[in-house]
């Protein structure tokens, strides 16, 4: 492994994705700094949704490959990949909906127990992780509601607290799905703190429609467009860049 | 603006599930016009289109085409009334052959295109007839999509973002087929991101922003509001 | 050629021409049930009824004068009804697409199928009533008796034109859904038919002339079989069967598939019968693991999409109804008083069919996983627990071990072939390989074939309680169900109980936090059949037989029933749904064959009416009533507070 390597959480190397024949992702070589936020924007139909089902294998690449921390995980399944430290949140609110507030954080809580098999247990030996449950559910303003039933909140709520299911994992790599889309502005502002508290020691990937969120927290953008990369830098670099801003507006005939 | 109106949508909500994507969007189109719904993902063009051809369940407010009230109707019921819709995804049928595709949507008034016209427009879309219909590229497809409307007599064509994703030079040729619907008195309601690409083609612009419509512009305007419309759109 | 070593010509083409012509009539079918599924993504289990219609309907035709003596009608022969029946057939389907099925469609697929089942129990019933199990003779038109010696054999006329006639049928199918304006309809349809809608086509018709036509070729084949095999109530029940083994095998992904599919596993059952006659019942279900071992998508399959665990549980989790440590102490006392206030052996049939149903739901109703197959573990526990009793002086409580472990085993394997595709084809596996434990057992020697294993010897538990005296037996029963009852109660509730919970409420979810959902399941679904086990093999001691009955359809049918009519999911539920069941099975024991009707129209209006069973209704009404409670007393308090000011 090289040097450089090691500091890339996540290399893409030729990464293509084709449906029907029809190339949703082609070609993308994409590195992920470690302990930086990572944007993938772009117009409609980019490939940005379908590059994030490859790289977290809910979709298999036609071609290329994928390492994660420097180990090839493009033939490996999602729930590998998750157990490996990349977590992915959904963009619709991936919640269990008939389970309580505090109980939905647990699911994620109880994996790295290795208990999850101990049929023969009382969930009560699940107490140990309330601690840790009351926790998470404060960092996203849920405390109140930790015994409510999760399909009852708010559409805004439901979001919070899938972010702090995924956070229960403490995902090396985080992938946010967009995070904001759907939510009023009071919520939009709850969650781009919380987006920015939690990337202080981890890795972000997220894909974004908002763009003020994500000239606001993201230390690296990709613009993607055709499901190749367009263009790649800070904010400043890729929303002044003219082919971006071509991809956007449309270019001249 | 015309003297005559085709559709009017007035305060307008919708939701996909829990998640509210339309909060009151109200416009008009014309008989006749190219209009456009400009904005950015996620500002909720699509779940319009979507919402006039009744296939968003969850909606209030009004959508009125020719007069009529169609906001609580099925989809094949507005599809018969004359609104013909091609859809973002283009929904090119896998399983049928090209000239199934073209022929399946099914006539529903006199006035549609003939066959040799569509072919005469499209003629990549003549030479694959018998391909099967996601053998096409993408370019090919979005041709399709937009010709199998044509046939039915349909008036209203609904067409969402038909420049996805698609190289510069057959982004010219669609705009250059819209321009010709335009001339055969279609009515056409366009959803776009490409705003250099709409710009040229259609009589007014709203835009749309998270679920509502903040700003109209008129053709002549869009010259001389350039920096306006930038900043809506931009990175 | 292996062919030529001892086995005469005569015999090898006569199996080859029958297995032809059951190819031709598996093709038809599993024609109709593809191209059902593809439009409907409804497993429309009632395909064999509908069969077995169409050959009643040729019957009926020939017998008008008798059934109806005075109004001078004709009798209407073979030729007739190949025009009429199938159309008669169409419409039937129709008017059931119209009245039931359409209502499903918005559901989890589960519900598509369990109406299925209880609409095919009713027609059925209602013709056991009617006939028996004794079949009707139907002649072959005179103008297709005779046939012709080709040399190296004999060639019935009738058959020659049964497999030209069913070619041409699957031919002129294929043709139409393949290659007309029609076909394309239907094929776009099946892929969105939200956009077909919107471009003015009227769907909800479409779906119900696609339903009616699928139903009239099960009708033709059944015309086209009337002549060759008996008329009888029964000859859709195994057919259909097998038709879902084909499906499963074929995948429904192309209709040519369909066909060939068909074609060729009539033909190898056909050789199989000259090679190895014992095998020929089974082969078409030991293909069918082949296939999901070496090629899970199916011969023609394509990939479906992800299709998750369906989400039917309708427990309240808060409900009181729900709390085992408070319900286990009241059924403990509810049991110990019992067989003072019932016969004691209907008290043990109630807990004997409670824990069976308590077992199913546990893959049911906590996982979400629609399995129709737990018969096999139920009678296999059966047939072992009696096998090792009788024959092998094993004492009960080891006889009722080995019946237990063989079932968990069973468990294991197919759970492990079962978990490999999704939804429906879930449900006509686990259905597929129930079969094949019944074939077997139908053959093996130490079953003994109808008779069962008679005589079982209930023997002395830990060697000094004699289970013969009936309140010894009870209570040993008693303790068994409770035991049951605790664990299955345990493993809901433990930290493995979760993640089912949460691979019920989403499973895409599940898998994204980093859970193996495949391993899961099928711990969950070994350890269903443990339970399911546990109850079958009590069952053989306390009744002393191990019976067919046992590994038939319908005994995996009876949990779902019970589960359904209790509450899928709920703690209670399965007990409930246990009582009822077995009340009425004794209740309606003298009326016999109606009882299957009665049941079969029991699953329909659950699946319509009460899809929350009975417990989960009360439960429901339950927390609607303390909700609208707490209102009032807020709303008091708010008025309180008013007043105070």
């Amino acid at each position: 492994m090289t040097r450089a390597a090691a500091d890339n959480i996540v290399e893409v190397r030729g990464l293509t994705k084709r449906f029907h024949g029809f190339a949703a992702v082609s070609n993308v070589d994409l590195d992920v700094r470690r302990r930086s936020v990572h944007a993938l924007i772009g117009p409609n139909g980019a490939g940005k949704t379908t590059f994030f089902n490859l790289i977290t294998k809910v979709h298999q690449p036609s071609e290329g490959s994928i390492r994660f921390n420097g180990d090839d995980i493009t033939n490996e399944d999602p729930a590998h990949v998750a157990r490996r430290g990349m977590v992915r949140s959904f963009q619709i609110s991936a919640i269990f909906p008939r389970m309580t507030v505090a109980e939905n954080v647990r699911i994620a809580l109880q994996r790295p127990k290795g208990i999850s098999f101990h049929f023969w247990r009382s969930d009560s030996s699940l107490s140990v992780l309330d601690d840790r449950v009351d926790e998470l559910l404060a960092a996203v303003g849920l405390e109140q509601m930790r015994d409510k039933t999760a399909g009852g909140l708010p559409y805004g709520r439901k979001r919070a607290l899938e972010f702090a299911t995924t956070l229960a994992l403490d995902p090396e790599l985080l992938l946010l799905d967009e995070p904001t889309s759907g939510l009023g502005t009071e919520d939009v502002e709850r969650i781009a703190a919380l987006i920015r508290s939690v990337s202080a020691n981890r890795t972000i990937i997220m894909v974004e429609h908002n763009l003020s969120i994500v000239a606001r927290l993201a230390d690296r953008i990709t613009v993607l467009a055709r499901g190749k990369i367009l263009a790649e830098g800070t904010y400043s670099e890729v929303s002044t860049d003219p082919r971006v801003i071509e991809a956007y507006i449309g270019g001249d005939e | 603006m015309n003297a005559q109106v085709s559709l009017t949508v007035s305060d307008l909500q919708g939701w996909y599930g829990e998640s509210k994507a339309l909060h009151g969007m109200t416009f008009e189109v014309g008989a006749g016009e190219v209009v456009t719904l400009l904005g950015r993902n996620g500002a909720g063009k699509t779940t319009t289109l979507r919402a006039i051809m009744g296939l968003l369940r969850k909606k209030k407010g009004e959508i009125r085409f020719d007069g009529e009230d169609v906001a609580g109707r099925m989809p094949e019921y507005i599809a018969r009334r004359g609104i013909a819709y091609c859809p973002e995804e283009r929904g090119i049928f896998a399983s049928l052959t090209v000239e199934e595709n073209l022929f399946l949507p099914p006539v529903i008034a006199q006035g549609g295109m003939a066959l040799e016209d569509i072919y005469a427009l499209f003629p990549n879309i003549a030479e694959r007839r018998n391909s099967q219909g996601t053998k096409l590229s993408g370019g090919e497809q979005q041709m399709l999509a937009i010709a199998r409307i044509l046939r039915t007599g349909a008036n209203l064509l609904l067409l969402d973002e038909p420049t996805e994703g698609l190289a510069p030079v057959i982004v010219q040729q669609i705009g250059a087929v819209i321009r010709k619907l335009k001339e055969r008195g279609f009515t056409v309601l366009l959803v776009e991101q490409n705003f250099r690409f709409a710009s040229k083609l259609a009589d007014r612009h709203y835009v749309v922003e998270h679920g509502r419509v903040i700003d109209t512009l008129t053709a002549a305007d869009v010259a001389g509001n350039l920096d306006r419309i930038q900043s809506y759109l931009k990175v | 050629m292996m062919a030529f070593l001892g086995i005469s010509p005569q015999l090898l083409f006569g199996q080859l021409l029958i297995g032809l012509i059951n190819g031709v009539f598996y093709a038809m079918m599993s024609l109709g049930v593809a191209i059902i599924f593809g439009m409907l993504r409804i497993g429309n289990f009632v395909h064999g009824a509908q069969y077995m219609l169409g050959a009643f309907g040729a019957w009926y035709l020939l017998h008008l004068p008798d059934l109806f003596p005075g109004l001078g009608l004709p009798s209407l022969g073979y030729w007739w009804a190949l025009a009429l029946v199938p159309v008669a057939v169409g419409l039937i389907g129709a008017f059931m697409e119209r009245v039931f099925i359409r209502r499903v469609y918005e559901l989890e697929h589960a519900y598509g199928l369990l109406l299925t089942v209880g609409l095919t129990m009713v027609i059925e019933g209602l013709f056991n009533v009617g006939y028996g199990a004794a079949g009707q003779r139907y002649d072959i038109p005179a103008t297709l008796k005779g046939g012709v010696n080709l040399g190296f054999m004999f060639l019935p006329y009738y058959r020659l034109w049964v497999i030209a006639a069913g070619l041409f049928v699957c031919a002129l199918t294929w043709y139409i859904v393949e290659r007309t304006k029609l076909g394309a309809y239907l094929r776009a349809a099946t892929e969105n038919p939200n956009l077909v809608r919107a471009f003015g086509i009227n769907v909800p018709r479409m779906l119900m002339l696609t339903y009616a036509f699928g139903v009239g070729l099960a009708g033709l084949a059944g015309v086209m079989a009337a002549p060759i095999y008996q008329v009888s109530p029964q000859m859709g029940q195994s057919i259909i069967i097998t038709i879902f083994a084909v499906v499963v095998i074929g995948g429904m992904g192309s209709i040519s598939g369909a066909i060939f599919t068909g074609l060729m596993l009539g033909m190898i059952e056909g050789l199989t019968k000259v090679f190895w006659p014992q095998a020929s019942t089974t082969v078409i279900f030991v293909i069918m693991v082949l296939v999901l071992i070496l090629r899970p998508a199916g011969l023609f399959g394509k990939e479906t999409a992800s299709v998750h665990a369906a989400n039917i549980s309708m427990a309240r989790p808060n409900s009181f109804l729900e709390n085992g440590r408070l319900w286990l102490p009241i059924l403990s006392g509810v049991g110990v008083v019992l067989p003072f206030l019932v016969y004691p052996v209907f008290g043990m049939k109630i807990m004997c069919f409670a824990l069976f149903a308590c077992a199913y739901n546990l893959i049911f109703g906590y996982v979400g996983l629609l399995a129709f197959g737990h018969a096999a573990f139920f009678g296999s526990s059966a047939y072992i627990a009696a096998f090792t009793a009788a024959s092998w002086g094993f004492p009960p409580e080891f006889a009722v071990l080995s019946g237990m472990t063989v079932a968990t085993v069973m468990g294991a394997v197919f759970g492990w072939l079962a978990i490999r595709r999704q939804g429906l084809y879930f449900a006509m596996i686990t259905l597929a390989l129930a079969q094949l434990v019944y074939f077997y057992a139908l053959q093996a020697p130490w079953t003994h074939g109808e008779d069962g294993i008679q005589s079982v010897p209930r023997g002395y538990l830990f060697g000094f309680i004699d289970l013969e005296d009936t309140m010894n037996m009870y209570y040993f029963v008693l303790a068994v169900f409770l035991i049951g009852f605790a664990a299955i109660y345990r493993i809901g509730r433990s930290p493995f109980g979760q993640i089912l919970k949460s691979i019920r409420e989403n499973e895409l979810r599940a898998i994204s936090l980093g859970y193996s959902t495949d391993r899961f399941k099928l711990l969950a679904f070994t350890l269903s059949a443990m339970f399911a086990g546990l109850a079958g093999a009590t069952k053989a001691i306390v009744f002393q037989i191990a019976s067919l009955a046992d590994l038939y359809f319908t005994t995996s049918a009876d949990a779902l029933l019970m589960t359904l009519i209790g509450g899928v999911g709920t703690l209670l539920g399965p007990i409930v749904g246990a009582i009822v069941v077995v009340a009425m099975q004794k209740e309606f024991a003298t009326l016999g064959a109606w009882v299957v009707v009665v049941q079969g129209a029991a699953f329909v209006l659950c699946v319509l009416f009460l899809r929350k069973g009975v417990v989960g209704t009360f439960e429901d009404w339950l927390a609607t009533r303390s909700e609208s409670k707490r209102n009032a007393a807020g709303y008091t308090a708010d008025l309180a507070a008013k007043g105070a000011e």
